[in-house]
């Protein structure tokens, strides 16, 4: 057997020397590249799915008809969003609807935080609150419909209760609509804002809470001091979901509930491009009442973006 | 020395490192290969499998409406496809039912791309003149003689420069109802339904003094506002052509319609400031609405021959009564009658086997299959070969006296779909939810009009033209 400091060897190892370097370039490049080849069908995809139909949404925008009867429009969509009363009025209800943003949130983490400790049957109990989320949307709003519609559960109990003051057509008065779909928009999101706080609370490390407690902490301060700044950045995140989901997911409450009614006093963007564009098939003003929904709905994505590159920078 | 060992070894083991990420790299891609295989294999077996002989049948799909108006239609439809198949083992029909909220949006989106249905339900005259314009509708009569169409009741609805664009399959009118039982509890005459507006205000006022809810709808889908205006606007009008021109825009005739259209939405705020609506009447959908009258919660009504004859059933006979909706306008339209086919079929002009389509069209006219509908649903079948003497019930023959009385016009089918759901509905919610005015309200039909010219350019130049007509 041939030793490997033999000249031989010596000769052999130089060659293969000679040989490394773009072996290890070919090896660096398949190391480096070959996931971008894994990657490429999903990008591929996703550039398909997303960007052609972004693309083509934009597109629409600039058109006036149905598909097969287009016609070059300019911007004159955008003006008429604009003096349109009903996409005006849809626009405003989803800033409505933020105010639930902080409700949920504090509902929820409030919530999360009682039962942030070991007791019987939190595990069911944590399942249970979650259960509204995974409700179907149609089971909920039939539920809901006869819930509150006028002269339905709601106001009969109020109406046994003797409190015929606060008895109103809840779904079908345009003062009380908005609050109405708010309420359950609150009811469905509160399960998952606590399941999202309570896995957080779960990941804090037991020794801080331990420590606090000998350093002489009550459960308050601990709750205050220690655990919701750990999971500062979760609530950052679940409050700009939270905006972004009553913003542009807010259609299944509306249709099912009701149908963008009274006269549009429900309608939403989300109900207004799905008006126009399946209903009447005016794909341009739809495309358009999208792209804007897009626009204010990246604004709450850019912030979440900066929050979170400015927490970054924070931490070094 | 030991550095060349060493070069030697690395270089060794970048060898052995390129041959195993090789190996490695060669395994995962026929690993992928085989994955995609399989799934590309699988994907393409129903072809090549024993379905592969089903598709040598003509597949036809159906999307299908009609349970709102008549209860029972779909499954008089599965049973009568049933039969077809039976007798025609080389045709496979699929039905999909559609609602009242789904049947002119799918429709929509179907005919965007052109996929979907081989038969589609629409609602008759615009819905369904419309997408015909816009090539989406291949004429019925060019595939079916005129032999045949010429049994078929009021073709006049769908018919546009000679062609006819759909077949109708039952006729219904919308008469006024009421409980016999109520009104004789409020002090009222049972037998005698109010015939001028001022006798039915009259009569709510009545009965809402001895407590009982006068009329009974909702309007939380928008259609109670919807049959108000097909019922009382075509009362304000003299002819179609008022509110056809007034929606093309020409002359000064939109002008005079807005004008007809405060006056009808005053008299409808009239009758919901008073109290005689439900006063859930904005939360209740117009299906759910209805259900107040077979459950003994409203004396009167709008509603459906078929409803009528169903709600029968459930309160007795002789305790409901059918009539003319009241006279409230002075137009010449006035004096005509609420019948329309209502939902049309038609043949998609993307469907690749039109003649059997129409073959099976034309089978569901024939007359035992007619006489099925009407025994098994009670809806009076849009075909003069169906023997009128076979209608036994009371209340049937009353319903059909009025539906064949005379002249009929149904007012919501003349107008452009995207200006019904836009303006018309609205402006009827506007007024039942107390929250607009009828100026309000004749303010969003001239806003919406205005929108629908510049939305849908082509679409208008095509109502134009038809309206122009005189279709």
């Amino acid at each position: 057997m041939e030793s490997m400091n033999s000249p031989s060897s010596l000769q052999l190892s130089i060659e293969t020397d000679e040989r490394s370097a773009p072996d290890e370039r070919k090896v660096w490049r398949r190391r480096h590249l070959w996931p971008y080849g894994y990657m490429a069908p999903v990008l591929i995809a996703l550039a398909l799915v997303f960007g052609y139909s972004f693309v083509e949404v934009v597109r629409y925008s600039f058109y006036a008809g149905s598909v097969g009867q287009l016609t070059y429009v300019g911007i004159s969509n955008y003006k008429e969003l604009f003096v349109d009363p009903q996409f005006i009025h849809s626009m405003f209800n989803n800033f409505k609807l933020l105010f639930t943003v902080p409700i949920v949130t504090i509902l929820a983490l409030a919530l999360a935080l009682v039962i942030n400790t070991t007791f019987r049957g939190v595990r069911q109990y944590r399942a249970i609150v979650f259960l509204p989320y995974i409700l179907p949307a149609t089971a909920m709003g039939l539920s809901f419909s006869y819930l509150l519609q006028g002269n339905g559960v709601l106001d009969s109990l109020l109406k046994t209760l003797h409190l015929p003051f606060l008895i109103h057509d809840w779904l079908g008065s345009p003062s009380w609509v908005m609050f109405s779909i708010g309420g359950v928009i609150v009811w469905q999101q509160f399960g998952f804002g606590v399941v999202v706080f309570s896995a957080a609370l779960l990941a804090v490390p037991g020794e801080t809470i331990e420590a606090a407690r000998m350093d002489g902490a009550n459960w308050w301060i601990v709750q205050r001091k220690i655990l919701i700044p750990q999971i500062k950045r979760i609530i950052e995140f679940f409050v700009i979901l939270q905006a972004i989901i009553v913003l542009s997911s807010v259609f299944t409450y509306v249709y099912v509930l009701t149908g963008g009614g009274p006269a549009y006093s429900s309608s939403v963007m989300e109900f207004f491009i799905y008006q126009n564009g399946f209903a009447n098939g005016s794909i341009g003003i739809a495309s358009a009442g999208a792209v804007v929904l897009l626009a204010i709905a990246s604004v709450f994505i850019a912030i979440y973006l900066w929050a979170r590159s400015r927490a970054a920078k924070a931490a070094g | 020395m030991n550095s060349t060992v060493l070069h030697g070894d690395a270089a060794s083991k970048s060898t052995r490192l390129t041959s195993s990420l090789k190996r490695h790299v060669t395994i995962k891609f026929l690993s992928s290969f085989c994955v995609v295989a399989m799934i590309l294999g699988v994907a393409a077996l129903p072809t090549a499998g024993p379905a592969g002989a089903a598709s040598k049948k003509t597949s036809i799909t159906y999307w299908f409406w009609g349970e709102s108006d008549i209860p029972g239609m779909t499954k008089w439809m599965q049973q009568r496809i049933a039969t077809y198949e039976q007798q025609n083992p080389d045709v496979k029909i699929s039905l999909v039912p559609q609602s009242n909220t789904t049947i002119i949006p799918s429709f929509t989106l179907a005919a965007q791309s052109k996929t979907g249905p081989d038969l589609d339900t629409q609602w008759a005259t615009l819905p369904t003149i419309l997408p015909a314009l816009g090539g989406s509708v291949t004429p019925i009569s060019n595939y079916v003689s005129k032999a045949d169409t010429s049994h078929w009741l009021n073709t006049n609805e769908n018919t546009y420069k000679g062609k006819i664009y759909a077949m109708p399959l039952y006729m219904i009118g919308v008469p006024l109802v009421w409980n016999k039982k109520l009104f004789k509890k409020a002090g009222l005459n049972p037998n005698v339904a109010p015939t001028t507006w001022a006798q039915f205000l009259a009569d709510c006022k009545a009965l809402k003094a001895h407590g009982i809810t006068p009329f009974g709808m909702g309007n939380q889908d928008g259609y109670f506002g919807a049959w108000m205006f097909a019922i009382y606007e075509k009362q304000m009008l003299n002819s179609i052509s008022q509110l056809t021109q007034g929606v093309a825009g020409t002359g000064n005739a939109e002008t005079k319609l807005l004008g007809s259209l405060k006056s009808m939405y005053t008299s409808f705020q009239t009758l919901i400031k008073d109290g005689y609506v439900n006063s859930n009447v904005e939360s209740l959908s117009l299906n759910q609405g209805w259900q107040l009258f077979p459950q003994g919660k409203a004396a009167m009504s709008f509603t459906t021959d078929g409803n009528a004859l169903s709600w029968a059933k459930t309160i007795g006979e002789a305790n409901v009564g059918a009539a003319k909706p009241p006279i409230l306008g002075t137009g010449t339209l006035a004096a005509t009658y609420d019948v329309t086919q209502s939902s049309d079929e038609f043949i998609t002009s993307w469907s690749k086997n039109p003649k059997a389509d129409a073959k099976f069209l034309e089978w569901l006219h024939e007359p035992k299959n007619m006489i099925a509908l009407n025994k098994e649903t009670g809806a009076f079948p849009a075909d003069n070969q169906f023997p009128l003497k076979d209608i036994t019930d009371p209340l049937a023959r009353a319903l059909d006296k009025l539906d064949t009385s005379g002249t009929s016009v149904w007012l919501e089918n003349f107008i452009p779909p995207q200006i019904d759901s836009n303006a018309d509905i609205p402006a009827g919610q506007l007024i039942t939810s107390g929250s607009g005015s009828p100026s309000q309200a004749v303010d969003l039909w001239k806003q919406q009009i205005a929108l629908w010219r510049t939305q849908q350019p082509t679409q208008f130049k095509q109502f134009s033209a038809w309206a122009s007509s005189g279709s």
